[in-house]
């Protein structure tokens, strides 16, 4: 294990076989629940996204920053626009479509996230603190600005351009699976945005796999995942249940899907060269087909297409995170959160770390935010606001500040308390200004305890009982 | 009288104090000196409370301040002027002074503050300056003013030296020791520059490494020339 | 011409209140060296305190001095239970643990009184003062604003510079060591700090709630003004908070006047920055405080 370590190409493989399984355990456990659980799981991918960024940002580069809402905002005005307004502009070639914009959302965080960062990267905690609550509350309200073009108060409504195929095999919004959620728009009118080009994608799609899997047919998207997942194929290594991010996969398992026959095909075992590539990836997508046909009919339900889309961008964001955080970059930014002067002496510049944090949370949350607005096909100030920025730091703190893992448990949480409370409030019939606020509540005081009595959150404090356990384990063996 | 029995301090796995006895009497100049870490400085805050002792004794008069806070230690009148720098430069240099003695009534600390102003006339002088506008030795006389204004029956002195030129040096350990026999206090004083303070001790001790290596009349000690090579470098 | 005077005069009464809310902040900072973002979320709840207060008893006085009361004990509070424990361990800890009491004090006033807004009653006249045949964008109740928060500042200004109080308040902000050797409880001072924080930050409260109305986040937008007139004033100084409060004040209402109020964050936000950026110590702080 420590000599694979020492390659940084081999770790990559490694992330890569850790995404690519998690990912694919995702899309199966997507395709068989319900569509309600389908939309939570859209929420959490969308915030788990979000959150690597401040796993990166709080935890690892020290920053407390509040100002992620807003980036969120800003992927998400990014998204909005271009697709709603650039949809039929080639762009070096290609007709506009949902990925260019996902990009061009990506962009405008790496921008607006560098801005801010440079003039951050100079303050101390509090004054960062403070500059990006500024940034929270402010940037929304540029909104009213710019009344025509970003919706002021009211925001946007937004055509979510749908992957062509799967929309096809549907009848407009009627199917939408009963959970009348308001916020679930789907207008028919799309459809002729969404160009013939992704019609084509769809169908290639098709033929290719021969199974109508609409949840593959988001063109870009799905190609690059293919070479992520691909890669696992490649090293076809079963040591993977030594990391300790596979704890993941406990959240898949509950619904076995044939993880045994992923995690068993060794597929090619060349060194991740591109002719093993298309082998395995046959391999894969067959595989993944293989646990999905039965799930879908002709029928096409926008929860579920939601669930895999945000899943798809969450899983690319946490292979970019993993490499980053556990690479050459990661140690950089703990060593200048821990001791700036001692990182400037052995030649790292601590600005330039607390700017690349910056950025880098910034264009997760801009991505994040670009699909929060699709899975709510809209998009205002209102739901960008302070809050949503405080639910990032409470969710980081609580799952465990400086962990990936963390981030993800984080994500689940800000999804799962609501839910579980709402429950609760049904069962014993508390009044709404109870259930409304409960939640909350709970956030802050968790926060409040889980920072006085086991800073490392949920994943920091496990690790350290493991730790306790094996320390144990050892002085009683010697 | 102050004295320690088998006074030991360790910062985690550093023992920067082992076993120390030592007794500082009234009325004279008891210099400590050492080389870098020998443990100088941490007796004195430990005297003073800000360090906390893992066994021995303090004792003043008899009567043991061990473990006590500082806030206290200093009402029972040991008064500790800090190694670097121990004013404040926000405040003004008369509060600076007052600081010295809030709990006190206020004859008691206008009393004070007219012996103060008698030993270092310079600070009368600037009363209403801020503190920040000092000289370095201003600064430190401002800083041994601020200690004597709790009317201390102990004084604890860390390297008031340090960074002054050797006239005013000079200077200031005099004063200091006129100070110890006229008002009748217990002075420890510790130092790097061994000459200058072994010339206005009566009594020296001599650390190293958390120890004390010798205790005795301050001229056998500056005369001793083996010491003077082994642990004092000159 | 009379458009700028009348949006000048006009802004007086709210950056009053900003001053007191970054008073607060600067209260805390100077004893805690810390910025408590729950400063604003505390006042808010004490004004639903004062608000209870004032709705069983119809006495706004009594309205006022029960939110100070109330803020007094929940600055001790949070200082005790939250802050004590965290602040010299981890200091990105205890920023977090401020913003943990945020929500938690919002969604407890929230479970309280209810999210809708609700109005306060003004113990005098709220509308615009006849004068020289004309009505003045001022009335009666900003001038009592303004005149309860000079008297707060006076009083707060005798008590650090006159009093032995003050004294120690400061030297165990400056340098608790020295403080500590000094005899200064400095624990006692750290908390006195949080309470007459807490208490001013009440008062601001009370102030502003008839003229914005109160809601759990009403306030939210207050903590933005309040911090940039906080830190622009330096942190540090109560001169600082103050002048820049009124100034902050003055700035919304101009902005507010000539263009829409809700470019008012934009402002707050674009004066931080710049503030931040060529001015990195504040106008009345010293410096090195902020950069790293
Ligand atoms: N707060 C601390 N934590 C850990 N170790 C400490 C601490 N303070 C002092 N030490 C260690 O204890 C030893 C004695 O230090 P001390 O400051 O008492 O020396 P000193 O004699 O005053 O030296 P100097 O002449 O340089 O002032 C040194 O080894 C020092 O590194
Ligand atoms: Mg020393």
């Amino acid at each position: 294990m420590k000599t694979l370590r020492s390659f940084p190409g081999n770790r990559i493989v490694w992330h890569a076989i850790i995404v690519g399984v998690v990912w694919l355990l995702l899309l199966l456990l997507n395709n068989n629940i319900d569509p309600l659980y389908s939309a939570y799981l859209a929420l959490v991918a969308m915030y788990a996204t979000a959150m690597f960024g401040m796993t990166i940002l709080v935890g690892l580069s020290g920053q407390v920053s509040l100002g992620n809402g807003a980036l969120m905002a800003v992927g998400g005005y990014v998204f909005a626009l271009t697709s709603m307004n650039w949809q039929t502009v080639p762009f070096f070639g290609w007709e506009w479509n949902a990925v260019w914009s996902m990009v061009f959302a990506g962009l405008g965080g790496v921008l607006i996230g560098g801005i801010i960062g440079g003039l951050a990267a100079r303050l101390k905690g509090p004054y960062l603190a403070g500059l990006t609550l500024g940034v929270a509350v402010g940037v929304p309200a540029i909104t009213n600005r710019f009344p025509e073009l970003l919706g002021g108060e009211n925001g946007l409504m937004l055509t979510v351009p749908y992957p062509a195929g799967g929309y096809a095999a549907m009848d407009a919004g009627g199917e939408i699976a009963g959970e009348a959620d308001g916020d679930v728009v789907v207008d028919p009118g799309t459809d002729e945005g969404a160009t013939g080009e992704d019609q084509q994608y769809a169908e290639l799609d098709l033929t290719e796999f021969d199974q109508g899997n609409d949840s593959f047919a988001e063109g870009d998207l799905l190609t690059e995942g293919d070479l992520l997942t691909e890669e696992n194929f490649d090293a076809g290594s079963d040591q993977f249940a030594e990391d300790d991010l596979l704890t993941e996969e406990d959240f898949g398992t509950g619904t076995d899907l044939g993880i045994d026959e992923t995690a068993a095909d060794p597929g090619g075992d060349a060194g991740g060269d591109a002719a093993g590539f298309d082998g395995a990836g046959q391999d894969e997508s067959e595989l993944a087909g293989g646990g999905l046909i039965d799930a879908f009919d002709s029928e096409f339900i926008i929860e579920r297409w939601q669930a895999s889309m945000a899943i798809a961008v969450a899983c690319i964001v946490a292979f970019a995170a993993l490499n980053l955080v556990r690479g050459r970059q990661g140690r950089v930014w703990k060593a200048v959160r821990d001791d700036p002067v001692a990182a400037a002496v052995v030649g790292i510049s601590p600005s330039g770390s607390k700017v690349s944090a910056f950025v880098v949370s910034s264009l997760f949350a801009a991505l994040a935010g670009a699909v929060f607005a699709q899975i709510l096909s809209f998009i205002g100030p209102g739901a960008f606001g302070l809050g949503l920025s405080l639910s990032l730091l409470v969710g980081i703190v609580l799952g465990g500040r400086a962990s990936l893992l963390g981030a993800i448990i984080g994500a689940l949480l800000l999804v799962w308390l609501p839910e579980l409370v709402d429950g609760l409030s049904g069962e014993r019939g508390w009044p709404e200004q109870i259930t409304n606020n409960a939640p909350n509540l709970l956030y802050g005081l968790l926060v409040v305890v889980v920072v006085l009595a086991a800073p490392g959150g949920i994943t920091g404090t496990f690790k350290s009982w493991i730790d306790k356990a094996k320390g144990r384990g050892r002085a009683t063996l010697s | 009288m102050l004295h320690t029995e088998d006074l030991s301090v360790s910062y985690g796995a550093v023992q920067a104090l082992k076993s120390m006895n030592l007794a500082v009497p009234r009325g004279e100049v008891t210099a400590v000196i050492g080389a870098n870490g020998a443990g100088k400085s941490t007796l004195m805050r430990t005297l003073a409370g800000l360090v906390r002792p893992q066994t021995g004794q303090v004792l003043l008069d008899g009567v043991s301040i061990t473990g006590k806070k500082p806030e206290d230690i200093v009402r029972m009148g040991v008064a500790l002027v800090p190694e670097g720098r121990s004013t404040i430069p926000e405040l003004s240099l008369e509060e600076n002074l007052r600081l010295g003695g809030l709990w006190r009534d206020k004859a008691g600390r206008m009393e004070s503050q007219q012996k103060v102003f008698d030993l270092f006339p310079i600070l009368a002088e600037r009363k209403n300056m801020r503190a920040d506008t000092l000289s370095g030795g201003e600064r430190q006389q401002l800083a041994i003013g601020r200690a004597l204004m709790s009317d201390p029956r102990c004084l604890l002195l860390d390297e008031p030296s340090l960074g002054l030129a050797p006239l005013i040096v000079t200077q200031i350990l005099e004063l200091v020791s006129r100070l110890a026999k006229e008002t009748n206090i217990a002075v420890l004083l510790v130092e790097q520059n061994a000459v200058t303070a072994l010339r206005v001790a009566t009594t020296g001790v001599v650390l190293n490494l958390g120890e004390v290596v010798k205790a005795g009349p301050a001229q056998e000690i500056s005369s001793d020339e083996e010491l003077r090579h082994a642990y004092l470098g000159y | 011409m009379t458009n700028f005077v009348d949006y000048l005069l006009g802004g007086f009464s709210n950056g009053a209140v900003i001053a007191l809310m970054a008073l607060a902040i600067v209260l805390v900072w100077r004893s805690t060296r810390m910025v408590n973002f729950a400063q604003v979320g505390q006042a808010m709840f004490t004004t639903y305190v004062a608000l209870t207060v004032q709705q069983s008893s119809g006495s706004w006085v009594l309205a006022l001095v029960v939110a100070m009361a109330a803020g007094l004990v929940l600055g001790i509070v949070v200082f005790f239970l939250v802050i004590r424990p965290v602040k010299n361990s981890d200091s990105t800890g205890a920023i977090i643990a401020t913003f943990g009491v945020l929500i938690a004090l919002q969604a407890g006033a929230g479970m309280i009184w209810g999210g809708d807004p609700q109005g306060f009653l003004t113990p005098v006249d709220n509308s615009g003062i006849e004068f020289a045949g004309r009505i003045w964008p001022i009335s009666l109740y900003d001038i009592l604003v303004l005149v309860v928060t000079a008297a707060l500042v006076i009083g707060l200004t005798l008590l650090f510079t006159k009093t032995n109080l003050g004294l120690s308040m400061r030297a165990a902000a400056f340098n608790p060591e020295v403080a500590r050797l000094s005899g200064v409880r400095v624990n006692r001072m750290l908390i006195t700090g949080w309470a007459i924080a807490g208490a001013t930050g009440a008062v601001g409260g009370v102030l502003i709630a008839p003229v914005s109305t109160i809601s759990p986040n009403s306030f939210d937008i207050l903590l933005v003004f309040a911090f940039t007139a906080a830190v622009i004033g330096g942190l540090d100084s109560l001169i600082g908070a103050v002048t820049f409060g009124i100034g902050t004040g003055l700035v919304i209402s101009l902005v507010s006047g000539y263009s829409d109020s809700g470019n008012a964050p934009i402002v707050a936000l674009v004066l931080l920055a710049l503030n931040l950026l060529l001015k990195p110590d504040g106008v009345f702080g010293h410096h090195g405080a902020r950069s790293v």
